[in-house]
């Protein structure tokens, strides 16, 4: 027979650990539909981001990443310029590809839970300051069946709230349920 | 140790790829455990639960949680920073296919090799063929960086 799966399979979790857990997902499961059903071609939208020095450190330790350059945040410090070759600190150089999700799912609705990224084509165009604000705009281009899965393509651009410098562009594909 | 600003603090001198590095340098390997704990942290998976839940990922046809691709592209981000500093910040272009999924509790290795050297007005423009791996040498995401190191670096 099966091993049957748990929700504390790769973790250690008490009972009321779990059911919070199954509360929570059962909450992003409730009016989520597929993103291929969510998103037609032409579809633009856009969000303002503050790259702030918490959030950075954030994705930073979540890949474990200590580069300095990247630490406008210390634990001892708090915020400070940082450094970096072009100064203060910078962001890292895919932190707003990572973001770009929460922009291309609407965030009005219900998130597509299921989906998953399969490629990007990034150009990192110039180093971005911690605590800038940037605005990350996405356009459906294409949406394309291969091999029975269900693809979405967009395109984004990065750029500065401020002055409109063009920080970064990206293509990148999500396979939907 | 010898140290520049270009660099992360750390990498040694023949870490740094200058105008003279030939095609065939390979780049030194990063290597990261996926931790389920880190893949289902709020902004890293914590939105997806096939990121971080045993049940929920087996119901969407997965054998176990898997990361997010955009965390191997920092990790390959993360290597290209350490050979190229940076340089890798003003107009190097990445991209990065998720081939198979990282599973949570993998160990995860980066890899890349130069290809191609080209001259052009603003220095060398290297071609890299990157790649991450788990420890049975199943490559999880392929990817390819064109990058140009200015010539002057050539001649530290």
């Amino acid at each position: 027979m099966a091993e049957q799966l748990t929700t504390d399979a790769l973790k250690p979790m008490s009972d009321i650990q779990i059911a919070q857990t199954r509360t929570f997902i059962d909450g992003l499961e409730q009016g989520s539909t597929p993103y291929w059903d969510a998103v037609e071609i032409g579809d633009e939208l856009a969000r303002e981001l503050t790259l702030t020095p918490e959030l950075v450190v954030l994705y930073a330790d979540g890949v474990e990443d200590f580069n300095p350059w990247y630490e406008g945040w210390t634990m001892n410090g708090w915020r400070a310029e940082g450094s970096s070759p072009f100064g203060s600190a910078i962001v890292p150089p895919l932190l707003v590809s990572h973001f770009v999700l929460a922009v291309q799912f609407d965030h009005t609705k219900p998130f597509s839970i299921g989906s998953i990224h399969t490629f990007h084509e990034s150009e990192i165009i110039a180093p971005i300051p911690v605590g800038t604000t940037v605005e990350i705009r996405t356009r459906a281009i294409d949406k394309y069946e291969k091999r029975g899965r269900r693809y979405v393509r967009h395109e984004v651009e990065v750029t500065n709230v401020a002055d409109q410098t063009l920080y970064f562009r990206e293509l990148r594909d999500i396979m939907s349920l | 140790m010898e140290t520049s600003r270009s660099y992360p603090p750390g990498t040694r001198p023949d870490d740094r790829v200058t105008a003279d590095t030939p095609v065939g340098y390979e780049l030194q390997s990063l290597k990261k455990k996926a931790a389920v704990q880190l893949m289902g942290s709020r902004l890293w998976g914590r939105f997806n639960p096939n990121h971080w839940d045993p049940v929920y990922a087996a119901k969407t046809g997965l054998e176990a949680p898997i990361q997010t691709g955009e965390m191997s592209s920092a990790y390959l981000a993360e290597m290209c920073v350490n050979h190229f500093g940076e340089h890798f910040f003003t107009g190097a272009r990445i991209s990065c296919k998720y081939v198979a999924a990282t599973i949570a509790n993998e160990v995860i290795s980066t890899h890349g090799i130069i290809t191609a050297k080209q001259e052009n007005a603003d220095g060398v423009r290297f071609t890299v063929n990157l790649w991450a791996q788990n420890e049975a040498g199943e490559k999880k995401t392929v990817g390819a960086l064109d990058v140009t190191v200015p010539r002057e670096q050539g001649a530290e």
